[in-house]
Parts: structure tokens; sequence; C-alpha cells
């Protein structure tokens, strides 16, 4: 947009500092989405959730609204990019974005209410990831396998969900202490 | 905890989380896909309903005489009948939801319970 040619034909739409941050942190979790879809995963719907570390860390520095954003627009991007974009691996996805971003937000609410009680990100973290799987299996089940048998199957991802929100949550700790350690811009 | 910087709040939800999870083993994996309980008719009323998984040797007092009924490991059968051709006893064993065993002549029947029964309807 520096050619001052296109300045009569493109109006500028004014950005705030926020849409910069979204942008950029989106694309940071479009990238890690990007990367983690090309890991084997031994059971469907398991997968570390790495891009959720990018989420927590906008949730926890900048508030849930951010977070909320940066977690759907990676999903929609994400799918687009990845070509899963309207199938049943895309809307899986988007159920279990939705599921973890309402349940952040409820924690959000009740940390104001409890300030003292407030967990931290390792508390957000597996929060975050079993209502992520929540979200999603009910919808596979709802949607695209609604056997009974799928339900055997629903503990045991359950059970890996919260292993996988600890360790994300452990990274984002460990992550955000290396940011707050740095001067603020 | 302090050690591993967990605050007061994430050791609830991570307590909540272990209780959330272990709730969802005892509710999901209690009783496997199978039928989880027989119900015994007799004369067409139900006369007892038995869980699949506690084994039970049941005596049935039909008109022509006792029928005999065992459940095994989540199975169940007729042992022994008075009727004539004991077509109850050669059916044998009965696991998935929805399967009958039926003996007319003594008016007993035998059917597995479940909330997604393998057969909609059987027939002869």
């Amino acid at each position: 947009m520096s050619q001052p040619i296109t300045e009569s034909m493109s109006q500028r739409i004014k950005t705030t500092r926020d849409d910069h941050l979204i942008a950029g942190f989106t694309a940071l979790a479009i990238t890690i989405h990007i990367a983690e879809s090309a890991l084997p995963s031994p059971l469907p719907g398991i997968k570390p959730g790495l891009a959720n570390v990018v989420t927590l860390l906008v949730l926890c520095r900048y508030g849930w609204q951010m977070a909320a954003w940066v977690s759907l627009l990676r999903v929609l991007v994400g799918s687009i990019l990845i070509g899963t974009f309207l199938s049943p691996a895309f809307f899986l996805s988007a159920a279990g974005a939705l599921f973890s971003v309402a349940a952040l937000g409820i924690m959000v609410v009740l940390s104001r209410m409890l300030p003292s009680w407030a967990p931290g990100p390792i508390g957000l973290a597996v929060v975050a990831a079993l209502a992520h799987m929540t979200g999603q299996f009910w919808l596979a089940y709802g949607l695209f396998v609604p056997h009974s048998g799928l339900l055997g199957l629903y503990p045991l991802l359950m059970s890996l969900a919260a292993l996988l929100g600890i360790l994300s949550g452990w990274l984002t700790r460990t992550v955000l202490s290396r940011l707050n350690s740095l001067p603020e811009k | 905890m302090r050690r591993w910087g967990l605050t007061r709040g994430d050791s609830v939800v991570l307590l909540l989380a272990f209780i959330l999870v272990a709730g969802l083993y005892v509710k999901y994996w209690h009783s496997d896909g199978h039928g989880a309980e027989t119900l015994v008719l007799l004369d067409g009323k139900p006369w007892a309903r038995l869980n699949l998984f506690h084994d039970h040797d049941l005596v049935v007092p039909g008109p022509l005489g006792e029928s005999h009924i065992q459940v095994r490991d989540g199975q169940v059968r007729f042992t022994a009948s008075p009727c004539a051709n004991k077509l109850c006893v050669h059916t044998g064993w009965l696991k998935q939801g929805g399967e009958v065993a039926i003996c007319l002549p003594n008016r007993v029947s035998l059917q597995i319970l479940a909330s997604d029964p393998r057969f909609d309807a059987i027939n002869f």
C-alpha cells in the first residue's frame, strides 16, 4: 500500500493495536496448527493442542475477547489452508474451539467473582482441553458416528485431554514467565 | 503445591477434572456394548429382572413345571425345561440386546434389555 497511485482507489480501514495483536497471534497459532496437523496421531481426535498455547497466552495477557478471536480465526483460517474447511474435521475443530472459548469465558467470570481462587495457566488449560474434547466428542457422536460403542472412548479421550491440557498449561506458563520478564513495549 | 507453581485455583480445577474423568469411567465403562439386564417373563408378565454381570441360577415355576435359567458372564440361557421339544434350551446363550428365548409350552420367555438393541425385531 506504499504506492501513492492506489491511495485514491483503496479506502484505508482504521485498525487498532488490538487488531494487529490478534492478527499476529492468529498467524502464530495457524503456523503451529498446521505444523501439528502434519504429526501422526494414535487416535483420531487426539492432538497435543499446541496451538491452544497461543490462545491461553493471549487470554492471560490480553483478556478473553482477544483470545476468542485468535482461537476462532485460527480454526477458520487453518482449515482453509489445510484444505479441511467445511469437512467433518473442520466442524469437529470448530465445535471444540467454541466449547473451549466458552468454558474459558466462564472461568474468567468465576475468577473475577473469586479472585483468590483464580486458576493459573495450568488450570485454564485443563478446562480448555476438557471443554474442547467434550464439544468435539458430542458433535462426533451426535452427527457423524451415533453409535453407543463410541461412548466407551469418551472417558479415555477425556483422560488424554486432561493430561495434554496439563502439558499445554505448563508450556503456557513457561512462555508467559519469559514474556513477562521482557520489558513492556 | 507452590513448588509446582500451582495456584489454589489450579489445584481445585485439577481435582474437579480428576473427579469428572473418574466419573466418566464409572458411567461409560460400567457395562459394555452388550445388554446389561435380562427380563424374564412368565405368562407374558415380568417375573424377574436380572443383571447379566452377576451370576444367577433361576428357577421359574411355569404351568408345566420348572424352567431353569442360568446367567453367566453377561449371557443368559435356559438350561432345562419341562417342555417336549426344548426349543428354549436349544436357543443357547443370549447376549445381544433384543435377543429372546421363548418356551411357549411352559409360558416362560427371556429377553435381553439394552438401550441400543442389536435387533429391532426377530422373526421365526
